[in-house]
């Protein structure tokens, strides 16, 4: 490449020196990788691995501590915890990543949308975001739960998805006002191409590395409102099992000193997220790479 | 910048801050009023359900709620500017009262928790920076990330577990024992754990942003020329780079208000603390229109105040983003 375009008097570009098969792996989430892939095969296979039935409640054996039979012990309704947490991980996890969707949409659409309208339009939809983002997001989830109705696994996803697209929309418009005075944008519109065409074929791989961070950092929040809402009880009711609705039991579980119902289903939820954290932070961009002048 | 040009600039601020409470209160308004379920249990309790159909239309009509929504906004509005927000149908009071007499608490808390962010997130990020990926700061790193990651009522459980169940340290609910209400020292020990968790919860977001951006600091040409002009590592860090680091370290902490605020009314509905965060969870769950009305406009008017706040700390100090949103420009992600 270089022999064919050399230009005269040009600075000869330093060689690169080769990666060394050592430094690949550095600063990588390797770990968190295979915890979280591990933690999601066990939840869709969790027919397999499941000692016993996650829904039957064993009332001869409740609050029953560790052992041989109940690998996690049970909850203070006899269901066995171990069971439980495969059975029900796999519902928190499809309401994160379900609702991290339905906001990406939102945020992805309603951006571009307020990215590439005039001015005043920008303005006022931005406004209408700001405004949207300052009603605590916890009460706006009550609120929209409320008028819903009784609480499943969709209408909960979306709720949660239809209060969290604000901050994203935010990035996506500011990347978009950046991208819409570009020459190709402006020759896709004189050919006729329609707002969606643009958006998927010339914004959305324009924008998507710098939203990526955000949209796993969406599935967090998510995992993290369906639990909290669960465990105050204005989620899921206590019969459709994820994490969240498991801890509901916790208060109780306080007062009879069942440790195991407390930390074992938390723990789960904790690592998940860690490791959400941890790959959402390798996905933003590096910044500190140079040496330091101090 | 000219006297007739600040006037204009503080007055369009104020103006924006107008427009928003009053949208935000009609959006709250209307929403709250869709919401199904009956008002009148949470008037009327039980007694509701032995009430004949005459009786009920009666109750309506007294309690305003055979109007249309637009009517009846309109009428709250308009006593609303009057300091008359309603009475709380589930206390049976003026609603300014009920929140009265609950706001210290969480004031107390949520101010508490801010101080002591504000503090050791600032020591914590410049400690870190400072000892740049050594093995301390990247024990933080991990151990900070992970606090930060934990959702906050499982924190409190875990810690109320330890330390109220099992080595019977510290209370595990309320502000104050029964009969102990101006006894400082039992105050304290009540707030512990519930400061405790805002803080651990909050404090690494914060330490981390500060790390990183004195760490892109320290990066700069005029470090190095410091440097070469003889300036100890310390007198570089102080007086330089963390100067520079403040005026975003400052707008940050004025956004973090609200988040840190939404943080205490979790906290706050495990310990049953009596303070807001309870109100409003008990208020949305009992249709207590009036009262959650209030509650979403004050926690919006702070959000609000804190944003703008925030953007005129930044155009004062750099005037160069003026265009820019400060929660973009400080990739604020998440509450």
């Amino acid at each position: 490449m270089r022999g064919a375009f050399e230009l005269a008097g040009i600075r000869p570009l330093p060689e690169e020196a080769p990666e060394k098969a050592e430094n690949r792996y550095r600063g990588r989430p390797i770990f968190s990788a295979v915890l979280l892939t591990l933690i999601v095969l066990g939840c869709a296979g969790c027919r397999l691995i499941m000692t016993k039935d996650p829904t039957y409640m064993d009332l001869s054996h409740y609050n029953t501590a560790p052992n041989g039979e109940f690998l996690f012990g049970t909850d203070a309704m006899g269901r066995d915890i171990f069971s439980m947490i495969w059975y029900g991980g796999r519902l928190s996890l499809f309401i994160g990543t379900a609702s991290a969707a339905i906001s990406t949409v939102i945020a992805v659409v309603f951006g571009a949308a307020s990215g590439l309208a005039p001015a005043w339009l920008d303005a006022l939809l931005m406004r209408v975001t700001e405004i949207l983002l300052s009603v605590p997001g916890l009460l706006l989830i009550v609120l929209l739960q409320a008028i819903l109705g009784e609480a499943d696994v969709f209408r909960i996803s979306l709720v949660i998805g239809v209060t969290g697209w604000m901050s994203i929309a935010k990035v996506v418009r500011t990347e978009v006002r950046q991208l819409r005075g570009h020459e190709y944008i402006l020759a896709a519109k004189c050919m006729g191409g329609g707002f969606f065409y643009i958006l998927r074929r010339h914004l959305a791989p324009n924008f998507v590395s710098s939203v990526m961070f955000m949209v796993v950092m969406n599935v967090r929040s998510a995992i993290v409102a369906e639990s909290t809402l669960s465990f105050m009880g204005i989620g899921l009711p206590l019969e459709v099992i994820t994490w969240g609705s498991m801890l509901s039991l916790a208060e109780k579980a306080l007062l009879t000193g069942a440790w195991w119902t407390i930390l074992i289903p938390g723990l789960f939820l904790a690592a998940v997220l860690m490791c959400i954290t941890n790959l959402g932070n390798y996905l933003r961009k590096n910044i500190n790479r140079k040496e330091s002048n101090l | 910048m000219k006297k007739r040009n600040r006037f204009v600039y503080y007055g369009k601020k104020i103006l924006t801050f107008v427009v928003s409470v009053f949208i935000l209160s009609a959006v709250v308004f209307y929403v709250s009023r869709l919401a199904p379920g009956d008002p009148l249990v949470s008037y009327y309790g039980d007694r509701v359900e032995k009430m004949t159909p005459g009786e009920r239309e009666w109750a309506k009509e007294r309690l305003g709620l055979n109007d249309s929504v637009t009517v009846q906004y309109v009428r709250w509005l308009d006593h609303a500017f009057r300091g008359d927000f309603g009475i709380s149908w589930k206390y049976k009071t003026d609603v300014v009262d009920v929140i009265g007499g609950r706001i210290g608490n969480t004031l107390l808390l949520g101010g508490l928790g801010f101080v002591f962010i504000f503090v050791f997130s600032l020591l914590l990020g410049v400690w870190c920076a400072w000892h740049e990926e050594g093995p301390a700061d990247r024990m933080i790193c991990n151990v900070g990330t992970l606090t930060s990651c934990i959702p906050e009522f499982w924190l409190s459980l875990v810690l109320i577990l330890v330390f109220s169940v099992t080595l019977h340290w510290l209370p595990s609910s309320g502000a104050y024992s029964v009969g102990k209400e101006r006894d400082f020292a039992d105050r304290v020990m009540h707030l512990i754990l519930p400061v405790g968790i805002v803080v651990l919860n909050h404090l690494w977001y914060y330490a981390y942003m500060v790390r990183n951006k004195i760490l892109e600091e320290v990066r700069a040409d005029y470090v190095l020329l410091a440097r070469a002009k003889g300036l100890t590592k310390r007198a570089v860090m102080f007086r330089h780079c963390l100067r520079n680091v403040m005026p975003s370290y400052l707008s940050l902490m004025a956004i973090s208000v609200p988040h840190i605020l939404g943080g205490t009314y979790i906290v706050e509905t495990v310990f049953s603390y009596p303070g807001i965060g309870t109100l409003a969870y008990e208020s949305a769950r009992y249709k207590d229109y009036n009262l959650l009305m209030l509650l979403c406009i004050l926690s919006g008017i702070l959000v609000i105040l804190c944003n703008l706040t925030a953007q005129i700390i930044n155009e004062r100090i750099d005037p160069r983003i003026r265009e820019q949103e400060v929660s973009e420009r400080l990739e604020v992600t998440e509450p």
